[in-house]
């Protein structure tokens, strides 16, 4: 196949086919994500400076909002880019130390349905939180 | 042919190694940390819980490493990144100096954060 660099759509289209070939992007975009994240969580957490002054009202604050609905789906999509990039991890650390380019892709399938039924289980632990809270008046008769 | 001259100076093996090294302790410790968050999330997500747990200097240390090593394996894996395209000179070593400033500061502000206890 004739392979012209500078045609960068031809490239992409010629590359990414392959199951080895969509981990390896796919661990990318997590890890750079993820590098992007812990950076944020870290700005984040900087309201535990203040615990002196305020006695923690700041942090309690932010972690109030941070346990909205809409930053706990946030947090379940943050799960999907952890899960794949430490289960892929995994998968190139089989590679490199235990032969693993001989059935990189069956471990390649194994971290998508690993991945996804984790997944699912850790929106379950997610929400059931606040799925509790938010039915606890229907098992309560005191509530009422 | 021998390739010994031609490419650079730097194997990069010992980051290869240490980025192994690194995300098996993650992921150790990013199972603990979703225990500790999500499913009992009371203890993650409320001061007092927090407060008490930052008088345990055992946990103070965890955290420390916990920061050291998740911006290290994270900005290394973007220097590995980095790497695999050909670029000026100057460029990369533009952008080395970035990740490790980055690195710098984003691990002083997480050791603020948890010394400040």
């Amino acid at each position: 196949m004739k392979f012209f660099q500078h045609n960068w759509t031809k490239v992409l289209i010629a590359y990414h086919r392959f199951a080895g070939s969509w981990a390896w992007i796919l661990h990318r975009i997590t890890g750079i994500a993820l590098t992007g994240y812990i950076m944020l969580h870290i700005i984040a957490l900087s309201s535990l400076q203040k615990h002196k002054i305020d006695n923690g009202k700041a942090f309690n604050e932010e972690m109030a909002l941070f346990s909205s609905p809409f930053f706990l789906f946030l947090e379940w999509l943050l799960f999907a880019f952890v899960i794949f990039h430490s289960l892929n991890g995994i998968r190139i650390v089989l590679i490199d130390f235990a032969n693993g380019a001989r059935y990189q892709k069956k471990l390649h399938y194994a971290v998508l349905t690993i991945g996804i039924i984790a997944f699912l289980v850790m929106g379950y632990v997610i929400f059931s939180h606040q799925l509790n809270e938010s039915t606890a008046f229907l098992f309560s008769p005191t509530n009422k | 042919m021998s390739y010994k001259h031609l490419g650079s100076r730097n194997s990069g093996a010992p980051g290869w190694l240490f980025q192994r090294i690194t995300g098996i302790v993650l992921i150790v410790a990013m199972v603990g940390h979703y225990i500790l968050m999500h499913y009992t999330p009371s203890s993650g997500h409320e001061f007092a819980s927090t407060f008490e747990r930052m008088q345990n200097p055992l946990w103070k240390i965890f955290y420390l490493t916990f920061v050291v090593i998740g911006l290290y394996h994270g900005l290394n894996g973007i220097w590995g990144i980095v790497r695999d395209f050909k670029m000026k000179r100057w460029i990369s070593v533009t952008i080395l100096g970035v990740l490790i400033i980055a690195g710098i500061s984003f691990a002083t502000l997480g050791f603020m954060n948890v010394l400040v206890f």
